[in-house]
This record gives C-alpha cells, sequence and structure tokens, in this order.
C-alpha cells in the first residue's frame, strides 16, 4: 500500500518553511548580541535537535533489532521515515561549526587562538590544557567521523528493510541485526563526544559526566513523540489499518517512560551540582535560574509532571485525548529545555525567548516533516517479509 | 441454603475457554473458573469486571507522598530547622531538592505494600486459610469451569450436555 | 492467541505438557536432597558461622579491628555492601523490567534471581549496620521521637537516604517475589501427601484458591508492583551513588554516577544470576526450562550494560583530565591511578570489567556454560574492584601528599566478607530446597508459544 501526502500536507510544511526563513532573516537583523551569537546559536540548537531526532530513530531501530522486538515492526517504516532529516541537519551543524572555525560566529571560545597563547592577555590556562583534545584538526575529524558513522549506519538500515521488501528471507534481518549492535557501540561513544565538542565545549569551562546522557533522553523523547504523532495522523487517514491499539499503547507507555528517564537524568545532574555546592559547576544553573528560572523550572516540572498524571492510567496511554496532546506540549517543552542548553551559553544570558526563535522552530519542523513526510511515500507503509510481521500484527496486551 | 454446584473439568486452557464462549453465548452464567494460571480472555467471558486495585496503589503512594512530604517539612522546617554544609534549611522550596529520594522511596514503600495487603484481604488469601478448589490438580493441569443451579436459568443437566459436546474431560456434581 | 515468530528459539525444549513442568519442577522437592547439596550445604554453613564470628568479635571489640585509617576511612566494608547491593539488583531487574518488556525467558529465572537479589541486599544491610559499631542503638537512624528533645535524623543526608532505599526495596522485593509464591506454593500443597510438609505448604499458600477474580487481581498486582520495582530499582542504586557523589572528593563527584551505578549493578547482577543459575540446571536438572538460548540472552544483557559502564568509564577518564583540577588526576580512573601504588586494582578492573566481557562478542563463547561461568566470576571481581577503586583509590591520595597512605584488609575485614558469602550460600541451599526454584505455573503459560514442539507443530501447519 503506497502512501502520497496530502496537498495540503505539503503546503503547510512549505508555509512553515517560509515562516522560518523570514524568523531567521529577522533574527539576524534584530540580533543585538555579540558577532550575532543568539543566531548562530539558534541554527545550531535547530539543527542539532532535528538532526538527533532522526539519530535517535537510527538508535531505535537498532535496539529493535539488537533486542529481537517484534511489537513496533507494523509501523517501522515510521522510524525509518523519521531517519531521513539525518544527512539535512548535519548539513546545518556542519555549516555552523564551519563559521565558528572561520571565526565569523564566536560560540566557542577555545576556537580563539588568543586563549591558547601564554603571551597574550587573554590567555586562559584553563582552556589551553585541554588543547590536545579542543583543537581545531582534531575537532573536524571527529565531526566527520560522527556525522559520517550515523549517516551511514542510518542508510544502511534503510537500505537493507527495503531490499527485504523486494527479495525476502532472512539475510536481510540477520544482517540488520548485526550491524545494529555495531551501530550500538559506536552510537553508545558518539553521542557523548559529540555533545561534549558541539554543546558542551560552548561553556568551555564548566563540564558535567551526565551532560550527554541528560540530552541524549530529550532526543530520545522527542522521535517517541514525532512517530506517536505521525502514528496517529497516519490512522486518522485511513492508513495503517494493522496498527491497534495494543501498538499504539506501547508507544504510550514509551513516551511515559522516556519522560520520566529525562527527569531523573535532570534530577540527578541538578541534584548533585546543587549539593556539592562547587562554583565551577554552580555557574550553569546559576546563569539559568537567574535570567530564565520561570522556564526552566517551568519546563523541568512540565516535563516530569504531565507524563507522570496523565499518563500513568492505562486507558489514558490508548486515548488520542490524552496522549496526543501530551506529546505535543512534551515535543515543544523539550525543544525549550534545549534551548535553554544553547542559548544561554552562546550569548552569555544576553538573548531571551523571542517570537523569531519560535518561527524558527517552526520553520524546521516545517522542513523536517517535509523530509519526513517525503521519505514514507517512497515505500509501503507497512513492510513486508519482516520475519517478526506476523508476530508484530497479532500484538496483544 | 441448599445449591447444586457442577464443575467441568477440562485438560486444556483453550478448550476451557471455547466452551466458557459457548455456553455463556447461550445464556449460561459461568460461576467461577479455577485454573493453575491465568487464562487469557476469559475474564470478559463469564463477566468479570476490571480490577480496581491499581486504583488502590495510587491512592495509597499518593499519601506516601503527602506524608513523607510534611512529615520532612515538620522535622526539618517547623521543628529543628539547622545548617548543614552551609545549606540551611529555613524554608521548604530551598531543601525539597533533597526531600525528593526520601519521597519517591516512601511513596512506593506506602503504594507497594498497601496494595500487597489489599490485594490478600480482597482474595481471601491469608496465612492458615483454607483453599476452596474443587480438585487439587486444578492448581496443577486442569482447568475448571464451576456453574451453580442457582445462579442459572438453565438446569445442571442441560449445561452438563453443552459442556460435554466442548470436550470436557470429567464432570464432577457436588451439593452445598 | 499470541503469535510467536518461526525464527525465535524455544524456551521450553522437549514434548512437554503442563503436568512435565510441574513434575520436573516439584520434583528436587519431593525427594530426598543429593550428596551434593549437603556437601554445599555444610560448606556454606561453616563458613557463615565463621563469618557470624568475625562479626560478633568485631561487635565486642570495635570497628579497630577493620583496617580503616585515618586517610582511608571507608574501604572493604562500604565496597562490600555496595557490591552486594550491586548484585541484588539483578532479580528485580528481572522480574520488573523485563516483565514491562515482555521478555517470556524471564519466567525461567526470575524466581531464583529474586531470592538472590533479597539475600543479597540482606547481606548488604549487615555493613552498614555493623559500621555503626554500636548495633544496639541502629534504630537510631529512624525519625523516631527520643529523650535528647526534638532532634530528628539529616533528612538532607544520603545515608539517611539509603536507609529508607534499602529498606523499602528489600520489603517490596520480598513482597513481590512472595506474592509470585503463592500459587506456586498452592500447587504443592495440592500434590503433597505426608500431612506435615501438605500443612506447612498449606499455610504457605495462604489457601490460594486460582479463582478467574484472584488471578485476574494476581496479573494486576503483579503489573503495578513491576510498574513501582522499576524505579526503584533504578533509585536504590542512584542513591547509593549519592553516598559519594553529593561529596566534594575528587572522583567522587560525578553527575554520571547514578545511571552509572545502576548500569553496573545490574552488570554485576547478571553474573552472580549466571554462576547460581549454571549450576542450579546441572544440578536439579533444569536444561530443558533454564536454556542455553536464556543463558546466551543474559549473556547480550551483560554485553549491553557493561559497554554503558565502559562508556562511563571512559567519560570519567577524559573528563577528570578535561577538569584542569589537578586533584582529580588521582582518582580512581587517572593515569596516576594506573601507575601508582594501587595500580594492580586499576588494572583488575579494567581487565575483568571492559577487556574481558568483550569475549561475549563471540557467539560461541556466550552460548557456552564453562566459558560463561568464569567471566561471570570475572565480572563479580571486577565489579568488587571498581567499588574499592571508587572508595580507597580515591582517598588514598589525600589532598596532603604527607598523608598519602596504603589500605591493608585485616583477618577480620576478610572474615567478615568470606562470611557474607557463606550466609548468602547458606540461605540460597535453603531455598533450592525447599522453594520452587521456577515460576512453574507462569512458565506453563508460554508452553503453546514457545514450547519446542508447539512451535515445531506450528511451522509444520504452514
Amino acid at each position: 500500500m503506497e502512501y502520497t501526502p496530502s496537498g495540503k500536507l505539503k503546503m503547510s510544511t512549505y508555509i512553515m518553511i517560509l515562516v522560518g526563513i523570514v524568523a531567521l532573516a529577522l533574527g539576524f537583523v534584530n540580533d543585538h548580541t555579540e558577532h550575532h551569537n543568539a543566531f548562530w546559536a539558534n541554527l545550531l540548537l535547530n539543527g542539532f535537535f532535528f538532526m538527533t531526532i532522526s539519530l535517535a530513530a537510527t538508535f531505535f531501530i537498532a535496539v529493535q533489532y539488537a533486542a529481537e522486538a517484534a511489537w513496533a515492526v507494523v509501523f517501522k517504516r515510521i522510524f525509518e521515515a523519521l531517519m531521513a532529516f539525518l544527512p539535512y541537519g548535519g548539513i546545518i551543524v556542519t555549516i555552523v561549526l564551519a563559521m565558528n572555525s572561520a571565526g565569523v560566529a564566536h560560540m566557542y571560545h577555545w576556537m580563539d587562538p588568543e586563549v591558547m597563547d601564554p603571551n597574550s592577555e587573554h590567555y586562559d590556562a584553563l582552556i589551553a590544557m585541554k588543547k590536545p583534545y579542543l583543537n581545531q584538526v582534531f575537532f573536524w575529524i571527529r565531526t566527520v567521523i560522527y556525522l559520517a558513522g550515523w549517516i551511514y549506519f542510518a542508510r544502511y538500515f534503510r537500505k537493507k528493510s527495503l531490499e527485504e521488501d523486494q527479495i525476502g528471507g532472512e539475510s536481510f534481518f540477520w544482517q540488520n541485526r548485526t550491524m545494529s549492535a555495531i551501530f550500538l557501540v559506536f552510537f553508545g561513544f558518539s553521542e557523548m563526544f559529540a555533545v561534549w565538542d558541539w554543546v558542551m565545549s560552548i561553556d568551555v569551562h564548566w563540564h558535567s559526566n551526565l551532560y550527554h546522557w541528560y540530552l541524549f533522553a530529550t532526543m530520545w523523547l522527542a522521535f517517541i513523540a514525532l512517530s506517536l504523532l505521525i502514528t496517529y495522523y497516519l490512522k486518522g487517514k485511513g492508513h495503517l489499518k494493522e496498527v491497534n491499539d495494543s501498538h499504539l499503547h506501547d508507544l504510550g507507555k514509551w513516551l511515559f517512560a522516556v519522560g520520566l528517564l529525562w527527569a531523573y537524568f535532570f534530577y540527578a545532574q541538578f541534584l548533585l551540582i546543587w549539593y556539592a555546592d562547587m562554583p565551577e559547576e554552580t555557574v550553569y544553573f546559576k546563569l539559568r535560574i537567574k535570567e530564565y528560572g520561570g522556564l526552566f523550572f517551568g519546563t523541568a516540572l512540565f516535563n516530569f509532571f504531565v507524563p507522570f498524571w496523565v499518563l500513568m492510567s492505562r486507558d489514558a496511554k490508548r486515548n488520542p485525548v490524552f496522549v496526543v496532546p501530551v506529546a505535543i506540549l512534551l515535543f515543544i517543552s523539550h525543544f525549550l529545555t534545549y534551548w535553554l542548553v544553547f542559548l544561554p551559553s552562546a550569548t552569555g544570558g544576553h538573548d531571551h525567548l523571542s517570537f523569531t526563535d519560535i518561527g524558527v522552530f517552526i520553520g524546521f519542523l516545517g522542513a523536517f516533516l517535509l523530509v519526513t513526510f517525503n521519505a514514507l511515500a517512497k515505500a509501503p507503509l507497512v513492510v513486508k517479509n519482516h520475519p517478526y510481521l506476523e508476530e508484530s500484527k497479532h500484538l496483544h496486551i | 441454603m441448599s445449591d447444586k454446584i457442577l464443575y467441568a473439568v477440562f485438560g486444556d486452557d483453550e478448550v476451557a475457554l471455547n466452551a466458557a464462549k459457548k455456553v455463556t453465548s447461550e445464556g449460561v452464567h459461568v460461576s467461577d473458573v479455577f485454573s493453575p494460571f491465568p487464562i487469557h480472555g476469559i475474564d470478559p467471558v463469564i463477566g468479570l469486571k476490571r480490577t480496581r486495585i491499581a486504583i488502590a496503589a495510587f491512592i495509597y503512594g499518593t499519601l506516601g507522598t503527602i506524608l513523607a512530604l510534611s512529615g520532612m517539612y515538620y522535622f526539618m522546617i517547623y521543628d529543628w530547622p539547622q545548617d548543614f554544609g552551609g545549606k540551611p534549611n529555613f524554608t521548604f522550596v530551598d531543601n525539597v531538592t533533597s526531600f525528593v529520594p526520601i519521597t519517591f522511596e516512601f511513596s512506593v514503600l506506602l503504594a507497594a505494600h498497601g496494595m500487597a495487603v489489599t490485594f490478600l484481604f480482597r482474595n481471601w488469601t491469608l496465612p492458615f486459610m483454607k483453599a476452596h478448589n474443587p480438585i487439587p490438580e486444578s492448581t496443577d493441569d486442569k482447568f475448571v469451569l464451576e456453574f451453580r443451579a442457582s445462579e442459572n436459568e438453565k438446569s445442571l443437566e442441560e449445561i452438563k450436555a453443552m459442556v460435554e459436546a466442548g470436550g470436557v474431560e470429567r464432570i464432577i456434581e457436588k451439593e452445598a | 492467541m499470541h503469535q510467536e515468530a518461526s525464527i525465535r528459539e524455544p524456551l521450553i525444549l522437549g514434548e512437554k505438557t503442563y503436568k512435565d513442568i510441574t513434575d520436573d519442577v516439584i520434583r528436587p522437592i519431593e525427594g530426598k536432597a543429593s550428596k551434593l547439596w549437603y556437601i554445599f550445604f555444610t560448606v556454606a554453613v561453616i563458613t557463615a558461622l565463621y563469618g557470624i564470628g568475625q562479626i560478633l568479635y568485631l561487635l565486642g571489640t570495635g570497628v579497630g579491628v577493620w583496617g580503616l585509617n585515618k586517610t582511608i576511612n571507608w574501604a572493604w566494608d562500604i565496597t562490600n555492601f555496595v557490591w552486594w547491593v550491586g548484585i541484588g539488583h539483578a532479580g528485580t531487574l528481572i522480574s520488573a523490567v523485563l516483565l514491562l518488556f515482555r521478555q517470556k525467558w524471564r519466567m525461567a529465572i526470575n524466581r531464583s534471581a529474586e531470592a538472590m537479589t533479597i539475600f543479597a541486599v540482606f547481606m548488604a544491610g549487615i555493613f552498614p549496620m555493623i559500621h555503626m559499631g554500636r548495633i544496639w542503638m541502629a534504630y537510631w537512624v529512624l525519625p523516631l521521637p527520643n529523650q535528647f528533645g526534638p532532634l530528628w535524623v539529616n533528612f538532607n543526608s544520603p545515608l539517611l537516604w539509603d536507609v529508607f532505599a534499602i529498606s523499602t526495596y528489600l520489603s517490596v522485593s520480598l513482597v513481590f517475589w512472595y506474592i509470585g509464591l503463592i500459587p506456586d506454593f498452592a500447587t504443592i500443597r495440592d500434590r503433597l501427601k505426608k500431612p506435615l510438609p501438605k500443612h506447612i505448604y498449606s499455610v504457605l499458600s495462604f489457601g490460594w484458591s486460582g479463582s478467574a477474580k484472584q488471578w485476574q487481581r494476581f496479573e494486576e498486582v503483579s503489573l503495578v508492583l513491576a510498574g513501582l520495582a522499576t524505579p526503584l530499582v533504578f533509585s536504590v542504586h542512584s542513591i547509593v551513588s549519592m553516598d559519594f557523589a553529593t561529596s566534594v572528593v575528587p572522583g567522587w563527584h560525578s553527575t554520571v554516577f547514578p545511571p552509572y551505578f545502576v548500569a553496573g549493578a545490574v552488570f554485576s547482577g547478571f553474573a552472580m544470576v549466571q554462576n547460581l543459575v549454571i549450576v542450579m540446571r546441572k544440578v536439579m536438572h533444569l536444561e530443558n526450562y533454564i536454556t542455553i538460548k536464556h543463558v546466551e540472552y543474559m549473556n547480550i544483557v551483560v554485553i549491553v550494560v557493561g559497554g554503558i559502564v565502559t562508556v562511563a568509564y571512559l567519560a570519567e577518564f577524559i573528563m577528570a583530565w578535561y577538569s584542569g583540577n589537578p586533584y582529580e588526576d588521582f582518582i580512581y580512573l587517572s593515569w596516576d591511578a594506573a601507575r601508582g601504588p594501587y595500580g594492580w586494582a586499576f588494572w583488575s578492573l579494567i581487565i575483568f570489567n571492559n577487556l574481558i566481557p568483550q569475549l561475549y562478542w563471540i557467539k560461541k563463547i556466550r552460548r557456552n556454560l564453562y566459558w560463561t561461568f568464569l567471566i561471570s566470576i570475572g565480572i563479580n571481581i571486577g565489579m568488587w574492584f571498581e567499588r574499592f577503586d571508587i572508595i580507597v583509590l580515591c582517598l588514598n591520595r589525600d589532598y596532603l601528599p604527607s598523608s598519602w597512605t596504603m589500605f591493608y584488609p585485616t583477618a577480620t575485614d576478610i572474615g567478615i566478607y568470606v562470611g557474607t558469602l557463606g550466609i548468602f550460600s547458606t540461605f540460597f541451599l535453603l531455598f533450592t530446597r525447599y522453594f520452587p526454584v521456577l515460576a512453574f505455573n507462569e512458565v506453563k503459560t508460554i508452553l503453546k508459544s514457545s514450547g519446542e514442539q508447539y512451535k515445531k507443530q506450528h511451522q509444520d501447519n504452514h
């Protein structure tokens, strides 16, 4: 059964992209922060946020293979389509990083050669000692490895899945399974280093060992929320007849579980830094609480309490009246937590949430949905010949 | 009150389930089922409502949350505020971060134990209770449907004929 | 009817009926114990008694009989505590988390793993209690009104969080385990003929009848308890890690500690389950239920959590250097630790925890019982060293080089540790003798979807 996105849907995504372009332009003009850092940080934030949703999709597909899980096989194509934005997001991230390297943008303080020079008045011993790790050459080697690796694996999983449709047999399943195990190892390390390099090194004096897992929970949750919303959307349009209440219930459970996982990471990091009260660490939260207190605590509490209270009961997890609004709201509030990760650090607290931020977000969302739905249209909505397909169709809980 | 009971003993869960489906579709009421493990899908067939024990657990858990938070407020903020490691605990908000672990643990403690106790009392399974499964094999490999004359319009003879067509292994009749 | 993909390996081998499953599991309880069991039991009891003797000596004399000193004021006691709590994480993980993930293979091992959990947490509880020195004042950790005026325990202290976490974990695990046992006790009760054992199992089974409503509640309670126990598993070892991580000691204060301790706990817990289950399936002839595939599944979990631990080690190692803090250069994962006087402990950790488990990537090895048994012992050694390294290596390089010192365990340190192994084994052996070691009534529910002969029939029909 082929799927073509409706003209209305495509039109909406184009309008969203247009809004994004206008917002970006306005944002650049109205950006009064030093070196247009707010503009660049916004671009990096959106590129990173949407790229890592695709990365989380790749991760989740690999987990399904590695764990021999059958439940999601019927709507696996949605996960595959969500991987499609990975290269586009990668390009955006690369552009911002290149602008920083070239000295156009100044988000990364350590890229300034003066701080590494002992004779300069801007010399910073604590940054200079990090030079073996934080130097442009090594940084770019790593960046290329992460992006190339992720894109390679994502394309591999997709390719084998499409070939399985055409040819059949168990061999594609086993190939994907082996590659999933390798990918998970690669992901475990690359995700950590990528977050250190691209995100944590914006606050070059600050470090937290949990940071990469804290950001990872948001990637995962945003991915789950989107796949849940797309599944409900397609079902509403009369597609995906094989997807039953049990599948939707399982997606609801994931939304609940990953939402609480995020809360666990957030709390573990916040508690330990708050408790030990060491100035070199608390500086991170101090800036966010002082300048963005309402947003900071608001999103954190929202991210925990909303899924916890609304989705706890079994009936709510199966009921679109509860699940769909929660998924949308969590998607937005997790984006805002990411905003709090990038913007305050890059601008030193001199930029506040404005309509341009929202516009850019809408633009990126439009582009992401366009790419995703185009990818969905390229293959049948339900896989064929997957060894777990029958088991997945008969899912009943 | 004297009542007549008919026990239909089956050797397989699916056969028992199908028999139950068949007799209930003809208006027979299955009073109870005894099995060594839960037969999936039989609850709606014999007209069992969903259990509300999870709601009980939720209430116990909420009670735990309230008790833990108010207890810690009393101990640490109201009754004897102190300064620990440069963190004076004169207000609740300043200290609530470190109250989270115990609040969580205490909520789980009450929810789990409250639910377990409710479960045991509602089931009437407590130490020194007598079991009331009709045949001992029903905790091993037999599946028993129970029919009571008082709860059925059809006579036990009719029901007996119906379950015999449904692949019953053995039928036991009893006065109660 | 639930359908299972044909490429999945069967979880119950041979041609089994429901009755066979009951028979196979209960037979060891009905019969006489083997000679081997008596030999194991004697050794375990003697070791346990030796350990209890050492504990009494410690209580009578004082904590000074341990090898602690002014610089290293926490060592084996807390190492053993964390090690045992960690081992106690596999059981609830298997029964709760894997229940939520609908992993059918959990049913063959959850009972014994949970028993192990409870005994291990009990062993863990011994250490902080005897560390108090005056154990008869242990009730002071509770917020009780007392004669000193309204002076309460410190709810801001992670040590008090531990009190709540460990006791909640122990009691909830116990309840979870016992509720699962009730229907199985009922089966034993209905089979036994001798009056006294029948009466005992009758009392233990609480008069369970297996009626539809009872089963409905039973399933709901299992599910909700699993839902409660899952965050509980995460919280307990997170809180244990906070004993260290809330401090400002270099090497201890690390935000990654909570999730990383949880992963490490599951790592060692599964290794211990492997050790016990591999022996148990052989001695009690349960090879058809605890198959090679079960062992392989557990080994895959070991690879995953071992991988998480490895990523965390790398983060610790690099971040210690990246911080630019000279004191961080001496933490348990640093070059100075590798080259220093505790280099052997550092390398034991790396070799046993990170290198040897990688052998499981080879399918032949992770499906081989001998290799699995040996590697699992290795992981338990490695995880013991992890806790030893975190505690002793971070303390032995004090801020002042004049305070740098070494820790030497005394006979009491070693005796108590070995003793807890004996007490633990005693409990576990008694469990295997008198309790149904498999949740056999639960196993029956997967016979038709995952049993070997049913899977074959299903394939032939297609």
